[in-house]
């Protein structure tokens, strides 16, 4: 099924889907995973977990598809849900996937052993050597623009500890890309 | 405090961030500029953060692999599973869609086929060859049996809506009772067909999708609360 664009469309593919339309909900799909799976490898740092997460977050999304009322976007209510099942995994599968380890910032983010940084890395390979919850509060922060505050809420660490955190993943990306 | 910075001090872990990115509070700046352009070290650390900024606002986002369109059966399979019965086969998804749509579609179509039950009509699908007969009577004991279990399963959500009740909107509220009302009026009518004509399949295929349809819509219930 070729995706669906117009916005006005969707708004009626979105009704029937909430009416347990299954092909509906695929057009949905098409028109959305791609974002979806952005925003899951950026926050998980590797396609193959991403991909299971883009899984969780659709099968979600149909679950909780009734509740979507039209006052944000699709997407914003997607992404808002992406973000909900990426910060669900990080905590189920990491406990200590946010806590902020005192100490030597050089255990991460250091170039590579041969002490040249490889010319062919690129931001995107750098981000995903960050440790999970420096990674997770960088991408929130600064790619997709969550506040601290809102970066808190969502994670359950103290507004102080995900400025640190995204400091010291400032801190790495500068090294890793040497700047 | 970046006012009492002199020669020998520098800003903050913090304060560089917040400069870089524009967040630093307004009384805070000035001093703050003042600074940086004194201190070298400062200035250079503050473009480096900005550099990195830049980069990553012009970041394209990640490409997905060719993978992420063959996701879909799998995100297709596990939806059905949370479903109480399977959904059709994809081949036979166009038919079933012109056939049950939504509840007031789908009771519609129930009404008509009691109806039909009630006026001694048969339609195809309880039309039994002698051929099919014995299993068109495991299909029927399969059918009961799911019956009784979607029964329970909605009168478990139920106990679960009514905990919930007081939480709900009251307009909410009523449209989950009139849904339910729906549902209920056609399970009564199916019921009582059934009474008449027990041995019909078709008949008990729409109380089981009936109740089917009841566990949906308590399930979305629950979902969205």
């Amino acid at each position: 099924m070729a995706p669906v664009n117009d916005v006005e469309v969707i708004d009626g593919v979105v009704r029937r889907a909430q009416q347990g339309d299954v092909e509906a909900f695929e057009s949905l799909y098409r028109t959305h995973a791609a974002a979806i799976f952005a925003l899951c490898r950026r926050m998980i740092g590797n396609d193959a977990e991403a991909l299971d997460l883009v899984q969780h977050v659709f099968v979600r999304a149909w679950e909780r598809l009734t509740t979507f009322r039209g006052q944000s976007s699709l997407a914003t209510w997607l992404h808002r849900l992406g973000v909900n099942v990426v910060l669900e995994q990080l905590r189920s599968s990491r406990r200590d996937a946010f806590r902020l380890v005192e100490g030597d910032d050089s255990t991460f983010g250091s170039r590579s052993p041969g002490g040249q940084i490889d010319a062919r890395i690129d931001l995107e390979a750098a981000l995903a050597q960050l440790p999970g919850g420096a990674r997770t509060v960088f991408v929130l922060h600064d790619i997709e623009g969550y506040s601290h505050d809102e970066i808190a809420q969502m994670t359950g660490i103290a507004p102080g500890t995900a400025r640190a955190q995204l400091w010291r993943a400032r801190r790495a990306l500068m090294r890793l890309l040497d700047l | 405090m970046i006012d009492m910075l002199d020669a020998r001090s520098h800003l903050t872990e913090e304060e560089r961030h917040a400069y870089a990115e524009g967040s630093l509070p307004p009384e805070q700046a000035p001093p703050a500029e003042a600074h940086l352009r004194a201190c070298a070290v400062c200035a250079s650390d503050v473009a480096r953060i900005r550099t990195l900024m830049t980069r990553v606002h012009g970041l394209p986002a990640p490409v997905p692999p060719a993978t992420l369109d063959a996701l879909w059966p799998s995100i297709r399979a596990r939806i059905e599973a949370s479903k109480v019965v399977p959904l059709p086969p994809v081949a036979l998804q166009t038919q079933a869609r012109r056939r049950v749509r939504h509840v007031g579609a789908w009771v519609a179509i129930a009404a008509a086929i009691v109806a039909a039950a009630g006026l001694g009509v048969h339609t195809n699908w309880g039309r039994a060859s002698p051929a099919v007969a014995v299993a068109d009577t495991a299909s029927l004991i399969a059918v009961a049996d799911s019956a009784h279990a979607y029964e329970e399963e909605a009168q478990m959500l139920l106990n679960q809506l009514e905990l919930r009740r007081s939480m709900l909107r009251p307009e909410a509220a009523a449209a989950i009772d009139h849904d339910l009302r729906v549902v209920d009026s056609a399970i009564a009518e199916l019921e009582e067909a059934i009474a008449r004509d027990p041995n019909n399949p078709a008949l008990r295929r729409l109380l089981a999708s009936s109740y089917r349809q009841k566990v949906d819509v308590l399930k979305r219930v629950g979902n969205a609360s």
